[in-house]
């Protein structure tokens, strides 16, 4: 049990100088030195305090399990070291309750993703990418309209973890050897940007074996593989046939369409205007100059639309918040733990103690037989 | 009627005793025991509430309460002995204070307000170590309205049994 590398290892992760720790601890900064440096180790008390504050669990400094890396891929990455470390680290400790619920409620779920047809990171093009994109949609039943039900799917079937959260960047995919695939969107943003986002951050977690595996730079993500999965996103929110017959059920004499009948089908399809349209040149194989054509025209356009509406989503998957409510009510997790994971007071975690008629006995079921 | 000996508290029940306005009165009765990590967490979690301000240390100054402040390894020891699921369950106040039982060899109480606790004492064939608020009040007659659900004897054995059941499972 290496608690000195531990904490120290916990600090640099979270981006802290030890006179931060100190003012937040009460803990002075010679002995947070020390005990960093092995020369003493601190009370399980002030161990305890310094967990809360680097956002690990008390486990990660009592075990002498090896300490496992999580690779965190960023869509636009925020704007400051110090952010990025926090979301990082927040965002991993969310991973992890995650699945220490899913572990004590006896939920612990593993569905085999799809995977694409290649295996090597070079023999992976945008032909490919589509291809993928179709499969993925078939497997898992997307129907016309892919984002209506894509993070549902996501999360309740193949269980990849799905959070929010504020902050200046876009997003992160992992993929950790202990909680698994999961995805940080940002609350921020609008709501077709998170729903590109979340299928962008998608090819990533289901190509990690390609690109971050067989990869000696595989913290990085270099541009073309961004395009591919910009690419698949886009294939993937907007299918060919449904988004042809969108535009051929609308299209005049002449064979066109306006503007405002796209804005229609891009509402449709939770995407922007000009996603859209430059889907619509892939598929109707319009020109380089027409498409920059349109795209400008769909621009001086949007300033005449009234704003979309864009829904703020909560910051905790709500089979995290069940995983959670069951294993309190099951005893499986204390109060304290309850509160903290749920991101609210004791004072109200309290409230969902309520003697339940044995609802968690199981003496109360039905039978189907 | 003397005063209830070995008696470990966790930081539900110390909430619950300050905002029932009864502390004062409790530690003339109890010779309270308390982990430095349910201090802090009472501490902490007393914060929510408007008319309580929870702060030991004088009360652990004026010798009125014994805090224990474990090291990390006595923690682990005890840690150790839990499958993954179980390992889950508890926050670091009540690891630290059920490790502190556990390692003793003297006949502690633990009075808790949560299901994760008792289920462990179940789980650990240490049922009768556990204790609830409310058999507490009642034997050093400190009984007052009736206390919520989490505070009762009925809460006590309703988790312990799920604990001794997981034991005898395995």
């Amino acid at each position: 049990m290496d608690i000195g590398r531990r904490l120290n290892e916990a600090r640099v992760a979270i981006g802290y100088t030890l006179e931060k720790v100190a003012q937040e601890s009460g803990i002075g900064t010679s002995s947070l030195s020390d005990f960093e440096n092995s020369k003493r180790e601190p009370k399980f008390s002030q161990l305890s305090r310094l967990a809360e504050i680097y956002q690990k669990s008390i486990e990660f400094f009592l075990t002498d399990e090896p300490i496992t890396e999580n690779v965190m891929l960023w869509r636009d990455e925020p704007n400051t070291q110090e952010e990025m470390k926090e979301k990082e680290t927040e965002f991993r400790q969310l991973c992890e309750q995650y699945h220490k619920l899913e572990v004590c409620t006896g939920e612990q779920k593993k569905a085999k993703l799809p995977e694409p047809d290649v295996t090597k990171p070079e023999e992976f093009d945008y032909l490919q990418a589509e291809s993928f994109a179709r499969k993925v949609q078939g497997e898992f039943f997307l129907g016309d309209v892919p984002i209506a039900s894509l993070k549902q799917i996501l999360e309740e079937s193949y269980y990849i973890k799905i959070f929010y959260l504020d902050f200046s960047g876009s997003a992160i995919s992992t993929m950790s050897p202990e909680f698994g695939p999961a995805i940080l969107l940002n609350r921020r943003n609008k709501q077709w940007r998170r729903s590109y986002d979340l299928a962008h951050e998608l090819f990533h977690i289901l190509t990690w074996k390609i690109f971050r595996l067989q990869n000696a730079d595989y913290c990085i993500v270099n541009e073309n593989e961004e395009k591919l999965a910009d690419a698949f996103a886009s294939r993937l929110l907007m299918p060919q046939e449904p988004i042809e017959r969108r535009i051929r059920s609308n299209i005049d004499e002449q064979g066109h369409i306006t503007l405002d009948q796209l804005d229609d089908i891009a509402r449709e399809f939770d995407v922007s205007l000009l996603a859209l349209i430059y889907r619509i040149a892939s598929i109707f194989r319009l020109s380089k100059e027409d498409t920059v054509k349109y795209c400008d025209a769909a621009e001086r356009y949007r300033k005449f639309l009234k704003p979309r509406a864009s829904y703020r989503p909560e910051k905790l998957p709500e089979r995290y918040c069940d995983l959670a409510l069951r294993a309190l009510r099951e005893g499986k997790l204390s109060l304290v733990q309850f509160a903290k994971y749920m991101g609210i007071s004791y004072k109200k975690a309290q409230e969902y103690l309520t003697e339940d008629e044995g609802f968690t006995d199981g003496k109360i079921s039905i039978s189907v037989a | 009627m003397g005063k209830f000996q070995f008696l470990l508290l966790d930081a539900g029940p110390i909430i619950k005793l300050f905002e029932m306005g009864i502390w004062e009165a409790f530690i003339e009765k109890c010779d309270v025991t308390i982990s430095q990590t349910v201090a802090n967490e009472a501490k902490y979690a007393s914060q929510d509430y408007e008319d309580i301000c929870i702060d030991l240390e004088p009360y652990k100054e004026q010798k009125h309460i014994k805090v224990v402040d474990l090291e990390p390894s006595e923690v682990k020891t005890f840690y150790e002995k839990f499958n993954l699921q179980y390992k889950a369950i508890i926050h670091p106040g009540e690891k630290e204070i059920l490790a502190f039982l556990i390692n003793s060899s003297e006949d502690w109480k633990l009075c808790a307000a949560d299901g994760a606790v008792f289920r462990v004492l179940g789980f650990s064939r240490r049922a009768d170590q556990g204790i609830s608020l409310e058999e507490i009040l009642e034997e050093t007659g400190l009984s007052q309205s009736e206390l919520e659900w989490q505070y009762t004897k009925k809460f006590r054995d309703k988790y312990t049994k799920m604990g001794q059941i997981d034991s005898i499972q395995g």
